[in-house]
């Protein structure tokens, strides 16, 4: 065991890096659910979208990768707005059954979207920076900047909700969507313009995401984001942004430390019982902590 | 919604004319576009819906890892073949032995899932079934249980136990009689629930959670009820099936696309009706029978704009629609 604690600094800021993006990868679902009550159970469509534009704008047009962010972004506020006028206006006071099943529709008809206009083969592209050692330990920045982007605009957001009118507004329809309506709040405005910036950073994590693996972009890569977007939102208390981001972290530092933990346990596949571990995390915290690690 | 003797009348001649067609196609060969193939197919949608229809049409709750009770049946049927297979029994004992395999694996998976995530509302169930199908794919894999990634193989020992031309009529003619069969069965429980008290609790329990509990149902083990059946039913239809694949890898087994399918099947004929999974099963089954031919794999881009559509402008079905708009359907029509 003396092998594991020279290499697990190494896995706990691989994972830290990583969990920076997926804390942002889920601030979309859980600030969508928050606001509207919604789970947007397509949620991985949208990073799937994001990685696309970051591979085709790099590929086609040679633009700068962190660059297509901003384009990612842009896409994902049009994504955002039409789920919100064709999927879920109409269903806001609809049985959960019913925006369940039709942002799941949503979801599905990206990506057979993707599928039919791009192929249903893995893409990828190779892009580097060089990299960054710290202490004899070396870090890829196309590794880092993604992870200090996904806190940037983490913080921004949190500027945003928390010394804004609009976040003020937000956060009332959050807390009280009656009594925001009787203080002039325009609800339906504040759900339309929160389901698109919910989307919207959701995309522009994708183009993170893109950046970080640049390999094994395909139609369906967003099942496993939705899951993993799932566990964090629970893990840090659906409906809570900051959460959120604190469960990105945790999650992101237990995948890529169990990965070393099982090889070195002897399991036939390491990769997959990592996965599996993630998953019955959901099943645990839903049993013990339903209301998630940070919630009261 | 209360059943007459004309509903199930009408329900059980359905069910006899496409059972008969399936019989007569074997015997006298394809009635022009009709073939085996096709009936085959409308026959696992009809049962994929009725089966599902019970939990997510009756409750109100959806299960998006439905899949992992048709993945455990499919494994438990073969593994019990191969079993058999391997310790010199005759494939009998390994159908028999499958079948008590995938009714054990499917009502712990379902007891277990059930008594844990049915105690939550909608969201989080959704949340933590999906997790389930996830999680339990990357356990066969991550286990190597069945063979892991590498694929259990069906067909071989199946050969070797009944023989080639036994394994062909296992694979087309029998096997259909057993989805056909578990449709048949769904359907019965369905209206066993419907006409008695477990009906009246779970319309409860859809309609309105708190105020039947209040009201002193047990809605929690209704609930749990209603998805140990529901996943049950999956198992089998998974163990019927498993006939007709050569070989079994999780990823296939485990794919979320028999989920999208079950919801579309139970939402577009109507949750909770009876007659809906014929509906949608049959119009289901033939238009990815005949779009394989022309435009392949592009059924979900065809069905996934449509299930939108459903919810969001007819959210009853079609059979909820033909009852609420043609009130004169609603004598034979359940």
């Amino acid at each position: 065991m003396a092998d594991i604690t020279s290499i697990l600094p190494y896995y706990i800021i691989s994972g830290l890096l990583v969990g920076s993006i997926y804390g942002l990868a889920t601030i979309g679902l859980t600030l969508i659910f928050g606001v509207l009550r919604v789970v947007n159970v397509g949620h991985g469509a949208y990073i799937m979208i994001g990685m696309y534009v970051t591979f085709w704008l790099f590929t086609l047009y040679s633009l700068n990768p962190f660059i297509t962010l901003i384009p990612a972004f842009l896409v994902g506020l049009a994504l955002g707005m039409l789920l919100f006028y064709v999927a879920l206006k109409r269903l806001l006071r609809a049985p959960e059954l019913s925006t369940l099943i039709s942002t799941f529709g949503f979801g599905v008809i990206l990506e057979e979207l993707a599928k039919v206009l791009w192929g249903a083969d893995y893409r990828g592209f190779v892009y580097s920076l060089g990299s960054l050692y710290l202490q004899g330990i070396p870090l890829p920045l196309v590794r880092v900047w993604p992870a200090v982007i996904a806190l940037g605009l983490v913080i921004a957001l949190y500027v945003l909700l928390y010394r804004t009118r609009l976040g003020v507004a937000v956060r009332a329809v959050t807390q009280d969507p009656e009594g925001a309506m009787v203080c002039g709040v325009d609800v339906e405005r504040v759900y339309f313009l929160t389901v698109a910036l919910g989307i919207g950073l959701t995309t522009a994590s994708g183009a993170l995401l893109a950046i970080y693996f640049q390999q094994g972009i395909y139609p369906y890569i967003g099942h496993l984001y939705t899951l993993r977007a799932f566990v964090i939102a629970v893990l840090g208390g659906l409906g809570s942004p900051i959460g959120a981001f604190i469960g990105g972290l945790i999650v992101g530092v237990i995948e890529q430390a169990s990965v070393p933990l099982f090889t070195m346990l002897g399991a036939p596949n390491p990769f997959g019982l990592s996965v599996f571990l993630t998953f019955t995390l959901i099943l645990v915290i839903l049993l013990l902590r339903p209301q998630g690690l940070l919630g009261r | 919604m209360t059943l007459s003797r004309t509903h199930i009348l009408a329900l059980l001649t359905l069910y006899a004319i496409l059972l008969g067609l399936r019989i007569l196609v074997e015997v006298v060969g394809p009635l022009g576009p009709i073939t085996g193939q096709l009936l085959t197919l409308l026959a696992f949608y009809i049962a994929l819906g009725q089966a599902f229809n019970i939990f997510l049409g009756m409750t109100g709750y959806v299960d998006f890892g439905y899949v992992a009770f048709m993945a455990l049946g499919m494994y438990g049927m073969a593994s019990g073949v191969v079993r058999a297979y391997e310790a010199g029994l005759t494939g009998y004992y390994g159908i028999v032995f499958g079948l008590i395999q995938t009714i054990t694996l499917t009502s712990l998976l379902a007891l277990m899932v059930g008594g844990i995530a049915l105690r939550l509302r909608g969201a989080y169930f959704a949340i933590a079934t999906i997790s389930v199908n996830e999680g339990l794919r990357y356990l066969v894999e991550g286990l190597d249980i069945w063979e892991g990634s590498r694929g259990l193989i069906v067909s071989g020992p199946l050969i070797r136990l009944f023989g080639s031309e036994g394994f062909s009529l296992l694979a087309t003619i029998i096997s259909d009689i057993m989805v056909f069969s578990v449709a048949l069965l769904a359907l019965v429980i369905s209206i066993v629930f419907l006409n008695t008290r477990i009906g009246y609790a779970l319309k409860a329990i859809r309609e309105d959670e708190d105020a039947a509990r209040v009201m002193g149902v047990n809605t929690t083990m209704y609930k749990v009820l209603a998805f140990t059946t529901s996943g049950i039913l999956g198992g089998l239809l998974g163990a019927a099936w498993s006939f007709k694949v050569a070989s079994i890898y999780p990823p296939d087994a485990f794919n979320i696309l028999y989920t999208i399918e079950a919801i579309i099947l139970v939402m577009l004929g109507g949750a909770g009706t009876l007659a809906g999974p014929i509906v949608s099963g049959t119009l289901y089954g033939s238009l990815k029978y005949f779009l394989a031919g022309i435009l392949p794999g592009f059924q979900l881009l065809v069905f996934a704009p449509i299930l939108v559509a459903v919810i969001v402008v007819a959210p009853e079905g079609i059979v909820g629609a033909l009852r609420v708009y043609i009130p004169a359907t609603r004598r034979f029509i359940a």
